[in-house]
């Protein structure tokens, strides 16, 4: 059964900066993408690759898209995202599926 | 005297570290007899056989990395930063470390995982782990 994986939580870290010491929020967000990769492995291959893909994707856009001082959202979707791994790491969740806002109709 | 020569014929394995490291387990009266097998074994391989050579560790780190789809192989050295030098973000650390895991069937704690943000550091972590594969 797919669980709804919606937006992650923003990785702090620009490629180019110099990164000496990581802040408290930003260890949350890697543990918790950890986490769902570490989720991911104990799925069959075919799904593992499917979360690993749209877990990675999801992380990254909202590394680009939230901004990093942003406390109150970022740790929303922290709360979020570690309910979604939850459900993950139960054995009948096999999937995650993503949900882009922006393809939605309104009616 | 002869208990350790006993133990020596049963204890002659081919060079594999997983069967060493399952020796142990095998027996039924594994608590008790899995601490003496493995603390003889331990005592017996004076040269270290049952850990990965630096060179081993090294080529396997290094290849690792290179065939990370992100990074430029020709980048890699022994000394090279994920993030600084190679390009890469803290995500992509995260993943390389979990490579890394697959690669010597290890698992990292996440305080040690986020450490490791370089092939030296990560040549250093593995050449030291006991269990690295």
């Amino acid at each position: 059964m797919a669980a709804e994986a919606a937006a992650k939580t923003a990785a702090k870290t620009a490629a180019k900066t110099a990164i000496h010491r990581l802040s408290g929020m930003q260890k949350q967000v890697l543990s918790l993408y950890r986490g769902f990769l570490r989720a991911a492995r104990s799925k069959p291959q075919q799904d593992r690759f499917r979360i690993e893909s749209i877990v990675a994707s999801e992380f990254r856009r909202n590394a680009l898209q939230v901004d990093r001082k942003n406390f109150l959202y970022i740790e929303y979707l922290l709360r979020r995202g570690r309910k979604q791994l939850d459900q993950l790491k139960s054995p009948d969740t096999t999937g995650l599926s993503s949900v882009d806002p922006s393809s939605r109709t309104d009616h | 005297m002869a208990m350790k020569a006993a133990v020596l014929r049963h204890v002659r394995l081919p060079a594999s570290a997983a069967a060493s490291r399952t020796l142990g387990l095998a027996s039924p009266a594994s608590g008790r007899w899995g601490g003496v097998f493995g603390s003889v074994f331990r005592s017996l391989s004076s040269h270290g056989d049952d850990h990965l050579s630096k060179d081993e560790v090294v080529d396997r780190v290094l290849s690792v990395i290179k065939s990370f789809p992100k990074v430029d192989p020709s980048s890699v050295t022994l000394d090279v930063h994920f993030q600084k030098d190679l390009g890469l973000d803290s995500l992509d650390n995260v993943e390389i470390v979990m490579a890394l895991e697959e690669e010597f069937k290890l698992e990292i704690p996440d305080l040690e995982a986020d450490k490791i943000d370089s092939t030296r550091l990560a040549i250093e972590y593995i050449y030291n782990h006991p269990m690295a594969g």
